[in-house]
């Protein structure tokens, strides 16, 4: 029936969904997503914008990856923290990062951090909030610093220090009190480190280790594993077996070649021929 | 679809139609689809229905408003590039990438999840034979 639509199509396929309700009312839950708890920041300072985040990425009540990166890649000088569904926020700044990329092309022109917050509100309400993502996003351009939150359906606020995540009270906390316009770059990172490190100590969605990352107009520096508050400490025994341990009684040892048979393949079986 | 300013589909009331599974006949086909459901018919809910009419009431609100600047001819036109060169001479069984219909609907400076994930499921085509048949029929 009918010639094809000009629109492309929404990319879901809902052909499970009566099953998936009947399931639902049987009372078989969905599977749990891998979800960031996390705590993410972002403050402004003097020279531009510092975002951190913490590593630990858990799946229901389970740590599903104690070491995981939440400050996503976007363009050279625009980074975003994810928090949320870890698959949605992955591919939702993968996938804005193309597009940015195309677009920086297509324009001639340094790509800025109001373009990417549009792409991602707009991607995010047509969605509904079904795409778990709560993104920090920061960056440097050529307008200068710009720091903004993009919440799961599509809000956007423009502020000069934000967490998100479930840690995000106890980082606030510390941004409220210690907070200053303009300061200096060690002590945003200092600022940072605490906020992240509340987040860390006090909810448990939150965990592992500090990621920080410094944007500036002329670099980006990236602080992988800035501090790491929860190293495990080493095993007080060894628990390795030494050689010898076990007494073997026969040695067997068997060629896998059974028997070989060389065959030259060529006219000759002679030198190249070159001429 | 009717004209209109809005940018977010509404929510429509629920149709139950066998568009998806009919066969040359113009019914319900049972053989290939099993037996005929309502539950099966009245496709999805509120959110598919938003997402899968997301593109279509945003550009017609925006023709919608060429049409108030310009004139009635001016989202015609458009409409009319658009329908010439929808009228591909492939056959609708092979992967189809038809690149002038991108750049009139503005998409081809844009990645999207369709250009890379639709399409791994749905491998060569049963029957040639029926999808000839749809899209001829037009």
């Amino acid at each position: 029936m009918s010639q094809q639509s000009v629109f492309s199509s929404s990319g879901f396929d809902f052909s499970n969904s009566v099953r998936n309700k009947f399931f639902q009312e049987k009372g078989v839950p969905l599977p749990k997503a891998t979800s960031t708890g996390t705590t993410i920041v972002g403050c402004l300072f003097k020279d531009g914008i510092i975002l951190g985040a913490d590593t630990r990425a858990t799946e229901g009540e389970i740590i599903a990856d104690k070491n995981c990166e939440k400050i996503h890649y976007i363009t050279e000088s625009i980074r975003c923290c994810g928090a949320g569904t870890a698959a949605d926020t992955e591919f939702t700044t993968a996938s804005i990062s193309s597009n940015m990329e195309l677009h920086a092309l297509s324009t001639g022109r340094k790509p800025r951090v109001v373009t990417v917050m549009t792409m991602l509100k707009q991607y995010l309400f047509q969605y509904q909030g079904h795409v778990g993502a709560a993104l920090v996003l920061g960056g440097v351009d050529s307008t200068g610093p710009h720091l903004f939150t993009i919440h799961p359906h599509g809000s956007t606020d423009k502020l000069p220090y934000v967490t998100m995540g479930s840690g995000s009270l106890a980082a606030m906390a510390v941004f409220e009190s210690s907070w200053k316009p303009n300061m200096e770059r060690n002590d945003a990172l200092a600022l940072v480190s605490a906020a992240v490190s509340a987040g860390i100590f006090n909810d448990l969605g939150s965990g592992s280790n500090v990621d920080a990352c410094i944007i500036t107009a002329t670099q980006t520096e990236m602080l992988r594993n800035f501090v790491k508050p929860n190293e495990r400490v080493e095993k007080e025994r060894h628990y390795t077996f030494r050689r010898g341990t076990t007494a073997w009684k026969s040695e067997n040892i068997r060629d896998l070649i059974v028997s070989e048979d060389i065959t030259l393949v060529g006219a000759t079986g002679d030198a190249m021929d070159t001429s | 679809m009717e004209p209109s300013y809005r940018v977010i589909p509404s929510s429509q009331i629920k149709t139950a139609s066998i568009n998806d599974t009919a066969g040359s006949l113009g019914l319900h086909d049972t053989l290939r689809y099993g037996i005929r459901s309502i539950a099966t018919e009245t496709r999805g809910g509120e959110f598919e229905n938003r997402i899968a009419k997301w593109e279509e009431t945003q550009d017609n609100a925006r023709l919608h408003m060429l049409a108030n600047l310009y004139g009635p001819s001016a989202p015609m036109r458009l409409l009319m590039e658009r329908q010439i060169v929808s009228a591909s001479p492939h056959m609708p069984g092979m992967s189809q990438s038809n690149i002038h219909l991108d750049i009139l609907m503005g998409r081809d400076e844009t990645l999207d999840s369709t250009d890379f994930f639709l399409g791994m499921e749905s491998g060569p085509p049963l029957s040639i034979h029926n999808d000839m048949e749809k899209k001829l029929r037009l």
